[in-house]
């Protein structure tokens, strides 16, 4: 795109008003280089702008500060999403990082573990002293429904989560639970950290009798390490089916707070030696201010798409889907191999059938940890599958995989450049997780891909991590 | 003659600057002062303002309806009240039971049945999967979410409960509030027996707390097929959508 066509769609997206003079823009540097009059003999004398430029800069501050807030709030949600997908895969390397050196670990009813290299040993007690899953392990950690609360200084942060838990050894059981956590972060040099991570334990139980047949010995069977804690819990308290609100963060009145910026965050003047001298300097700190805010609508921007691809799979609308795809995107998934163009990828669509009465085909998008270019022109998400199919009468499945999509801004509107969905478990409602598990699903008969897939691997229950977009967020590993 | 090639000029010897960060910035004192460049710099900041509002607004929005998974999963009737507006009169409506208008009824239907959670009974439900549009004015938005509700009475069998919101808010004196709730059932199936096998129709009218206002709109759960209609047109064609094949008894 050319930097006169760039101007035009920004100005339309930014909605400076400037939109109708687009065309004329486009013309002006022919016109005006012809028309450009000869400078006059001596420029009026200039007014002196330094009191109306400190006062812009005192609003670039504000809502700087606004947008820091909101950057944090990205942040937080991206850190516990990806805690839940090293949690899955038992990558306690990885999962320790993400802890303050002072931080503690509170799980259930077994206590608390203080400091790092306590944490460290908790994980590795879940799994006999080793980092990873073995053959037949499942750990699924699901990191639902986000309430995020800032600290007015911007330094801490307390949320609360629900937690879906599936997990289980192959032919030996599969169980399902749900927790919640309430946890503290900090940030320290520029990161955030977890400072406090502590689940309060709801029900675990057996897959075969569900949680209706649950008892307090068989929740209390969750997260429970080898390792010594270091105290007693903090809490106590009894597990479903009795009564137990997990103590929350957030008052009864906290729904008024709308602000994540605080009053006096929006009212921060510009420290001084920030105070621009001349236009161009303040020019550079609106262009940096007018990229953050890019990057972070981004964000929105990308989580919409990928709610909405889910909620059109959903119902099989083959061409709503596939309209979701840039003209020369691609698409891999589970093992039916690589779809080329947006063409092959409605035919690929259409290969899942027309929605009817008697089918459920439920693509549930979860847990999205999003990541955007540093230009704010392309993203990344890893997000989570989950389904339920049903055919009345004859079959239920659940499904759960991994998603790692990429997207561009593709003429101001944010496409899909490549889908990635990797098979973790198909299995029949009756055995479950623990019985039973579909192999890598592979070609559709009829309907070979462009490519083989990708990547070789096994699902489960095989162990496979699916590659990750991203890095540590606190160790960059 | 001059004048509109030569302001023209002069937007675009700073806007490319401002708008494409890979530009260098272009500085002509014969063609734009310094006070006119801080002229646009200062309207490109009343811009940035709004936006960022609105991007705050997403966020506001996420954190209040989380609120709401969090309070009905512990059957917090009064708490999950007050998350709605009192003005306008805001409305909740779960699966076919009708509508019912106003904080003070919400918080009875909240309490009578629908949402709540009687003793021994489990009803986990954590909201999922946003879809946030939130109008240019920055007062008013709508948002599609799903929840997956594990539920129950302990020692019988349990439920898998499934189905989107299509939800409405309003900036009430500064606050987000829901304005309208409406959760449909897409389906509500037996844990023992399987969706499959066992599944109940959507929960209808409570006879003993009848309803304000009718459901809004008649369906049933699976097995029947039902779309719950989407707020928002496709994102990147910004059309409408629709099946190949729409299937009879689906609403256009």
């Amino acid at each position: 795109m050319n930097s006169w066509n760039r101007l035009a769609l920004c100005c339309l997206l930014s909605g400076t008003g400037f939109a109708p003079l687009t065309t004329a823009l486009a013309q002006a540097p022919a016109a005006a280089a012809a028309a450009a009059p000869a400078p006059p003999a001596g420029p009026p004398r200039a007014p002196d702008m330094t009191p109306r430029l400190a006062r812009a800069a005192d609003r670039v501050a504000a809502i700087d500060a606004q947008a820091s807030r909101i950057e944090d709030y990205d942040a937080l949600r991206n850190l516990q999403h990806i805690y839940g997908y090293y949690y899955d895969e038992a990558l306690w390397d990885q999962i320790v990082d993400l802890f303050a050196d002072d931080a503690t670990l509170e799980v259930g009813l077994h206590g608390v573990y203080a400091g790092k290299s306590s944490i460290q040993r908790y994980f590795l007690g879940l799994t006999g002293g080793k980092v990873g899953l073995v053959r037949g392990q499942l750990n699924n950690q699901l990191q639902l429904s986000p309430v995020i609360t800032l600290s007015p200084d911007g330094m801490r942060a307390q949320a609360r989560w629900r937690v879906f838990i599936q997990d289980g050894e192959f032919n030996k059981g599969a169980n399902w639970g749900a927790a919640v956590y309430e946890n503290e972060y900090v940030k320290q040099d520029g990161h955030w950290k977890i400072a406090r991570l502590h689940l309060y334990m709801r029900f675990y139980a057996p897959y075969e009798s569900g949680w209706t047949r649950t008892t307090a010995v068989l929740n209390e069977r969750y997260g429970k390490s080898t390792a010594k804690a270091d105290r007693p819990p903090s809490v106590r308290y009894a597990t479903w089916p009795e009564r137990f609100t997990a103590p929350m963060h957030f008052g009864a009145d906290s729904s008024d707070r709308y602000r994540l910026a605080p009053e006096n965050a929006a009212r921060a003047p510009a420290p001084p030696e920030n105070a621009p001298r001349t236009a161009a300097a303040l020019e550079a700190q609106v262009r940096a201010l007018e990229l953050k805010l890019r990057r972070l609508h981004a964000v929105d921007e990308v989580e919409n798409l990928e709610s909405a691809y889910g909620y059109y799979a959903d119902m099989s609308m083959q061409d709503a889907t596939s309209a979701l795809f840039a003209e020369n995107a691609t698409l891999e998934i589970l093992g039916r191999g690589v779809f080329l163009g947006r063409d092959r990828v409605y035919e690929y669509m259409r290969r899942l059938g027309a929605p009817t009465d008697g089918r459920l085909f439920t693509h549930m998008q979860l847990q999205p940890v999003i990541t955007i270019s540093p230009d704010g022109n392309s993203a990344s998400i890893r997000a989570r599958l989950f389904e339920m199919f049903g055919v009345k009468g004859t079959q239920a499945q659940w499904a759960e995989g991994v998603y790692e999509n990429r997207f561009v801004l593709d003429q101001g509107v944010w496409k899909y450049i490549t889908l990635n969905g990797y098979q973790t478990f198909y299995t029949n409602y009756e055995q479950g997780w623990g019985k039973h598990s579909v192999p890598l699903m592979t070609y559709f008969p009829g309907y070979p891909p462009d490519l083989p897939h990708s990547i070789e691997y096994e699902p489960y229950p095989a162990v496979f991590v699916p590659p990750f977009h991203y890095r540590n967020p606190v160790s960059g590993r | 003659m001059n004048r509109l090639p030569v302001f023209s000029l002069l937007l675009a010897a700073a806007l490319p600057a401002i708008c494409v960060a890979a530009d260098p910035v272009v500085t002509d004192s014969r063609l734009i002062t310094e006070e006119r460049r801080v002229q646009i710099l200062e309207a490109k900041l009343a811009s940035l303002q709004r936006e960022v509002l609105l991007i705050e607004d997403r966020k506001a929005i996420e954190r209040l309806q989380q609120l709401w998974g969090h309070y009905v999963s512990e059957g917090m009737a009064a708490e999950a009240a007050t998350l709605f507006a009192a003005t306008p009169v805001a409305s909740i409506e779960y699966a076919q039971q009708g509508v019912y208008l106003g904080r003070a009824r919400i918080e009875s239907f909240l309490r009578a049945s629908g949402a709540r959670v009687r003793p021994g009974e489990l009803r986990e439900t954590p909201v999922m999967q946003a879809v946030i549009t939130v109008a240019p004015d920055g007062l008013t938005a709508k948002a599609r979410w799903r929840s997956l509700v594990m539920g129950g009475l302990h020692g019988q069998d349990g439920r898998w409960e499934e189905g989107p919101y299509e939800n409405e808010y309003v900036k009430e004196a500064g606050n987000w509030k829901i304005s309208r709730l409406h959760w449909y059932t897409t389906v509500n199936g037996s844990y023992d027996k399987g969706w499959h096998q066992l599944s109940f129709p959507a929960a209808g009218p409570l006879a003993e707390l009848p309803p304000d206002l009718p459901p809004s709109v008649r369906y049933q759960s699976f097995p029947s097929f039902f779309l719950p209609p989407y707020h928002y047109f496709n994102p990147v064609t910004g059309q409408p959508v629709a099946w190949d094949n729409p299937q009879p008894g689906v609403a256009p």
